[in-house]
């Protein structure tokens, strides 16, 4: 009796299991689809291996558990959002992180010579960390268009705004960029 | 005027206009570059810009590890559900490597297909286009000089000059 109802209860969790499966298959569904794409643009906004996958974990963690399992009507927009929300906190956690570890870094104490600023990675860097500290419109916009070179079009469907609005985000972000870049060279 | 042509004729003038700003108004205009040359304040913000590009182009030809992608899906589907990690397509989705895309991979292709598209097309227009055009206006010009010649000289002559058929024309060769 007792062994019938465990092996009621397997076939039972199996055939739940097996629900849930077909239920949530789109999860790797869209990871096929958009994973290269996503780790593309996770790469660029951050720079490190490891940040990437554990960003990219969290991201379709949060498709998985978005609105108890159920799909969203946009993925792409959601994912790529989501992703860029991740990363962005991420990078931010690793900016503050390294501003406490050594104050000189952004403090702008330190010199900037002329064979540092042509320094890729010095260059990257800062980028990264001006980005961080764009207005959410604006970075969202700079990162799907310059980082993730997804079109006007398809940035506007991803943000719920027209391509011209997207454009304009576009041009205004790389002012105050361009400002800050410039900004950082005076110091 | 139909919907079609107003938007095809309003996306031609939005590309006019386009150039026309970018030639006037565009980083290459000799009146900025004037500008620039003399303004250290301008030359300060140009050269940040620059900065800015070169900073985005530095962080885009960064590559990354192959095995990436493989990791974090594997990383990712560790988190998900028992059933879905034990799905086949996970496993596939465990050792997947980026792949290029179709328009990447057949790019080297096409100014070769370019080329033979164009091949194609000078044929069909010899075949049915341009060319036959051509070939009948010559026809009717023809015709019409005859004529003119028949009128002023008589009909002997006129058929002599221009005969009616090729084996006329090889006749007199």
């Amino acid at each position: 009796m007792f062994g019938k109802t465990v092996s009621y209860g397997l076939l039972w969790d199996f055939a739940v299991s097996e629900a849930v499966s077909e239920d949530q298959r789109w999860i790797l569904s869209t990871m096929h689809k958009h994973g290269q794409a996503l780790i593309t643009v996770l790469w660029r906004i951050l720079g490190n291996e490891q940040d990437v996958c554990d960003a990219y974990q969290d991201t379709f963690l949060q498709l998985a558990h978005y609105e108890g399992g159920q799909r969203p009507e946009h993925v792409k927009a959601y994912i790529f959002r989501t992703a860029n929300n991740v990363a962005i906190s991420m990078l931010r956690r690793r900016m503050a992180e390294r501003k406490r570890m050594s104050k000189a870094i952004f403090t702008g104490k330190q010199v900037t010579t002329p064979a540092k600023e042509l320094d890729s990675k010095y260059l990257q860097e800062s980028l990264r960390c001006y980005i961080a500290q764009l207005p959410e419109h604006l970075r969202n916009v700079i990162t799907l268009r310059d980082l993730a070179e997804l079109s006007y079009a398809q940035i506007g469907r991803i943000l719920g705004i027209s391509a011209a609005t997207a454009r304009v985000y576009r041009c205004k972000a790389l002012q105050i960029l361009t400002v800050w870049m410039g900004k950082e060279e005076e110091k | 005027m139909t919907g079609i042509n107003k938007n095809n004729k309003c996306r031609r003038i939005r590309g006019w206009l386009s150039d026309a700003i970018s030639r006037h108004f565009g980083l290459d205009a000799s009146w900025l570059q004037k500008h620039i040359t003399n303004c250290p304040r301008c030359q300060r913000r140009l050269l940040s810009y620059g900065k800015v590009n070169l900073a985005i182009s530095a962080i885009k030809s960064q590559p990354h590890k192959l095995d990436l992608l493989m990791c974090a899906n594997a990383q990712a589907i560790g988190v998900l559900k028992h059933s879905l990690r034990r799905a086949q397509k996970a496993k596939k989705l465990r050792t997947i490597r980026p792949e290029p895309k179709l328009r990447e991979r057949f790019g080297k292709y096409a100014s070769s297909t370019a080329n033979i598209a164009a091949c194609i097309a000078i044929m069909l227009l010899m075949k049915f286009g341009v060319f036959s055009s051509m070939d009948t206006f010559q026809t009717q010009g023809q015709k019409v000089i005859k004529q003119y010649y028949a009128s002023r000289a008589g009909d002997d002559l006129a058929d002599e000059i221009f005969p009616t058929d090729t084996n006329s024309l090889s006749n007199l060769i």
